[in-house]
Parts: structure tokens; sequence; C-alpha cells
């Protein structure tokens, strides 16, 4: 494992994708931090500490209206960590320097998900400097952990089903076709659908019922882990409430772990 | 030093059985020539000599799958297809890269560069180099563990004749060091002047093994040319021995005889003989003749065609 570990290492320190995708990343991070931190200290509004924190760390996802910027750029991470060896044929040649099939899985399964907490780590800092230079009330401790758990497991396994996309279709373009469709369209449709069956049902705010679908979603319910408010909010009404963090974080826990599973059988089986 | 052990390899694709209950041993020692018209099963024959592709078999080297190696390109250098590498990892990252788990320092590295003659464009993005220059980025990599085994998957393909000239000395002194080594390559004439034992299959079966010299002789397609006064004893005495005769510009071709035979042949029928020479068979003749029947993609003749 140790020598798949650094066929890895070297792969990420020598391709340039790398660099920019965490480059855009904190550039993003920087310049939007900066520009929400500026607008909060010289405004006369009384929102502070672990709202604010909340808001520079996600860049604003946390409000719900918006998905967790880091997420979608470093998940490209993990699509290209297995989408690179099929888009340019370097299957191969990883298999003859290291044979172990686990190996090579597992190697990158934990590359990719310590590249993608080391970069989510380092937007929650670029937070905290920008709360400090700006002479803002610090989050509270537990509203800290909270952010940084939530970022960082969010990051992480959307980094990871994008790992997975990638080993399952064996195709760069649709791996990343599906990282960035599945969460903002696919889900965005299911919902939409189920809204209108419910709404047109004989008690549309009948609780439970097959809305409950909704609590489901995998990466709508792991944007629990980062929204303190939701779009999901307003569909009360519909008899639908969803999961709390802990609860959407495991709905995509689960998700990205079958994801795994079944990209990891099929590239046990499969020829490379 | 080791020896490939091929057993009983086999591979479907779908309802199309691409290779068929394969068996051979390659000698250290020795350059073992893999031949086989176009979708014969070679390629896949090789990815699953490294288990590469999943089917029936077993191959081992020196007793050991080559899952079973501890750093494997220390043992089996392999070279399986063209480019393949990620076109903008500089070369010689490439090679780290394949070289950090198998514990291979990067001193080895810039050797095996300079060894295929890629000094100048160490530092270069592989997406810009030639076919040729992709492969000998290949060819390095292969060699890159040192390994008493290479697999090689037409490795003179887009090579240009300094390349294949270079290529086949490399090959030559390599396998005169005790290694073995396996190539294959469409490339008749050159794997004639390479090869000391060959693989031929066709249709994914086997269709001869063993020294090139045998390969060549076994076909029978030895002719001899004869120039005699007495064709008209002669001709009947050649044919009493089973030989078929061919007139071909005041001399005759005899298939199916030595020239040891036609010349007891003629001795006994009283004829005169004025020249007797004996051409072999060329391995492009041989391989022709043992695959003929086995082509999977046959192209028409301008004048075949209705």
């Amino acid at each position: 494992m140790i020598d798949a570990l650094r066929y890895e290492y070297v792969r990420l320190r020598t391709l340039r994708s790398t660099y920019w995708l965490i480059g855009i990343a904190m550039i993003f991070q920087l310049v939007m931090s900066v520009t929400i931190a500026a607008v909060v200290a010289n405004s006369s509004s009384d929102i502070a500490g672990d709202e604010v924190f909340d808001v520079l760390a996600t860049i604003g996802a946390s409000a719900g209206f918006a998905p967790l910027f880091i997420g979608f750029i470093i998940g490209l991470l993990g699509v290209f960590s297995t989408g690179h060896e099929y888009r340019h044929g370097m299957i191969r040649a990883t298999l003859t320097a290291i044979p172990s099939r686990p190996h090579v899985f597992g190697a990158k399964v934990l590359s990719t998900a310590i590249v993608s907490a080391v970069a989510s780590l380092l937007c929650i800092l670029i937070a905290l400097l920008c709360l400090l230079v700006f002479g803002l009330e610090l989050p509270s401790l537990k509203g800290f952990v909270d952010m940084t758990a939530g970022t960082t497991i969010f990051t992480v396994l959307f980094s990871l089903s994008g790992l997975a996309y990638g080993a399952l279709t064996r195709n760069q373009t649709a791996a990343v076709a599906l990282l960035l469709l599945v969460p903002t369209v696919i889900e965005a449709i299911i919902r939409a659908i189920v809204i209108a069956i419910k709404g047109f049902s004989d008690d549309p705010q009948e609780q439970g019922g097959f809305v409950q679908i909704l609590k489901f979603l995998p990466y709508d319910a792991g944007g629990k882990l980062y929204t303190r408010a939701s779009i999901d909010d307003l569909l009360s009404f519909l008899g639908y409430t969803p999961f709390g963090a802990v609860g959407g974080g495991i709905v995509m826990g689960v998700f990205v772990t079958a994801l795994l599973a079944g990209a990891y059988a099929l590239f046990l089986r499969r020829d490379a | 030093m080791a020896l490939i052990e091929a057993r009983s390899l086999g591979k479907s694709f779908g309802a199309h059985r691409a290779v068929e209950n394969l068996s051979f041993t390659v000698h250290p020692g020795s350059v073992t020539g893999f031949l086989g018209p176009n979708g014969s099963g070679k390629s896949t024959t090789m990815r699953l000599m490294l288990g590469l592709d999943r089917g029936q078999g077993v191959t081992t080297f020196d007793g050991k799958t080559f899952a079973q190696l501890d750093h494997p390109m220390r043992h089996v250098g392999a070279l399986l297809e063209a480019k393949p590498f990620h076109p903008t990892r500089k070369a010689r990252n490439h090679l780290r890269m394949l070289a950090a788990p198998n514990g291979i320092d990067d001193r080895r590295v810039d050797e095996v560069i300079e060894m295929v003659g890629l000094s100048g464009v160490a530092r270069g993005k592989p997406g810009k180099f030639s076919l040729g220059m992709g492969q000998r980025l290949g060819i390095a990599a292969a060699l890159l563990g040192d390994p008493h085994t290479l697999i090689l998957d037409e490795p003179s393909n887009g090579l240009d004749p300094q390349g294949i000239s270079w290529l086949r000395n490399l090959l030559k002194y390599l396998a005169s060091q005790g290694r073995s080594v396996f190539v294959s390559s469409h490339l008749l004439q050159e794997m004639g002047l390479l090869a000391d034992e060959l693989v031929v299959i066709g249709r994914g079966r086997m269709l001869a093994n063993g020294p090139v010299a045998d390969f060549v002789s076994h076909g029978g397609l030895a002719t001899v040319a004869v120039t005699s006064p007495d064709l008209a004893v002669l001709g009947p005495a050649l044919e009493a021995i089973g030989a078929t005769l061919t007139p071909d510009d005041g001399t005759v071709v005899v298939r199916g005889a030595t020239a040891e035979q036609i010349g007891d042949a003629a001795h006994t029928a009283g004829a005169r003989i004025h020249q007797l020479t004996t051409r072999q068979a060329t391995l492009e003749e041989a391989f022709l003749e043992a695959t003929g029947l086995s082509e999977e993609f046959r192209g028409t003749q301008t004048g075949e065609r209705q």
C-alpha cells in the first residue's frame, strides 16, 4: 500500500491540473472571503460570529442557495484520479508498476480524501484569517467545529464520488458530467417531479408519504453538513422535513460508499 | 534470469474466443518473437501474461505470477501500447512516477532516458512527442527497473531505421546478458534478424513454437534451382521421388526435394547437372504459409474484386 501511495503522491505532484485546480479554489476563496469580510466590516448589520464565519467559509453556500464551490472544484481532482488512467491509457502502465488492484484503488481513495480535506481546511483557514484581518468576531468553538467538519466531510465525499464515477464509467468526460449534473440537475429534476406530484395530490400538506424521498437525495442531504438554512425549509408545508447535518451526512456517506464499492468491484473484475 | 512459462492462456470477448489454450516457454538468454496476423490475439496474450486482462491460464516468471512479484518493474519490464502517458506530465516525471513504487532512484531514471536517446526532451511534454519518441519513452519505462525479463508489444512501431537498428542491438545485447526477451512485431524481416525463437499464433491458437530456423525450414518452402541439359531424363526421376518441377527461364525450380536428393536422383538416372542452387524460404514466406488460413482480417487484391 505504501508503494501505491508513493505512486499517487508523485502522480499528483507532477500533474499541472493538481496545481491549477487547487489554485483556482484558493484564489476564489480568498477573493470572495476578503470581499464578503470587507462588506460585513463596513456594514451596520448585526450579524456576527458563527453566521459570518459560515458565510465566509462556504462563500455563501451555507445559506442554501448555492453549491459549495470548493467541493465542485476539488471534486474534479477525484474524477481525474481515475479518469486520467483511462483517458490517457495510463491504467496498464499503472498496473504494471503496481499489480495489486486493491492497493491502487485504495491509494487513490486515500490520496483524494487527503487532498480534498486539506483543500477544505485551507478554505476554513482563509475564512478565519479574513475575520482576523477585518476585525470581525470569531466563531464559537462549536460553530467552528461544526462548519469545519461539515465542509471537510462534504468536500471529501464529493471528491470521492467523482473518483467513483471515473472508475465506473472509465470515461473522464462522462464522469465530469455526472459529477456536475447529478447534484445540480438530476436531483433538482427529481425534486421538481416529487413536489409537483405531491402538490396535485388530495392532501398536499399531509405529513410523510413518498415526498420523504427528497430526504434521500444524496448530494442535497449531504449539503446539510454545511447549510444553516435551505430551500428545503420552504418545502415544509408539503409535509417534508429534511435530515439534519448528521442524518444528511450519513445519507451522502452511504451513497458515496455504495458508489465506491461498485467501482472497486468492477475495477477488480474488468480488464485493464 | 527468468524463465517465462505461459500455461493454458485463454480469453473471450463475448462470444469471440480471442486466445485459446496457449502454452509456451520463453528461455533466458534468448529473444523470442511473437508473431501473428492482425487480431490474432498477440496483445491480449501479453496482457493476460501480466494479469491486466482477466482470463484463463497462468504465466509465471521464475515460478511467480506477475502479481506475486515484489517491485515488479525490477523483474519484468513491459511495453504494451504506444504513448501510455499523460500528455502534459514531463517525460522524466512520467518515469519518476513509475519508479517511485518500485524503489528505483532518480539516477536510474536519468540513465534510461539517456539510453533511449531522450535526454534532450526529458523535461518536455510527451503530448508533443512523435510516435517514435513516445515509443522510446515506453521502452525507457520497460528498462527502468533493469529487469531480467522484457515483454514488448510492437516496440519498433514508429521508430526510424536507425531506431529499429538501435532497438535490435539493444534487445540482442540484453538477451546476451541472460535476460528473457519476448517481443511482438509485424516487421518480419526485422524479426528474422532479431529472434532466436518464435511463437506464432493465428486466431488465438498456437501455430508454431520453436527456433526460427526450424520454423522457416519446417514449412517445406525451400526450393532448388536446377540447370541440366538432360531434363528429359531428370524430370521423371525427380517426380518419382515426389518432387514438383516448375520451369523458370532455362532452369527448373524443384520443390519437395533437397539438393542431395536431386544429386542422387540425377546420378542414378545418368543425367548431367550444370547448376544446383538451394534457396531457403524467408521468414515472411514461412509466416504467410503458416498463417494463411488464420487471418482475422483479410483485404482483397485489386484484381480479386468483381
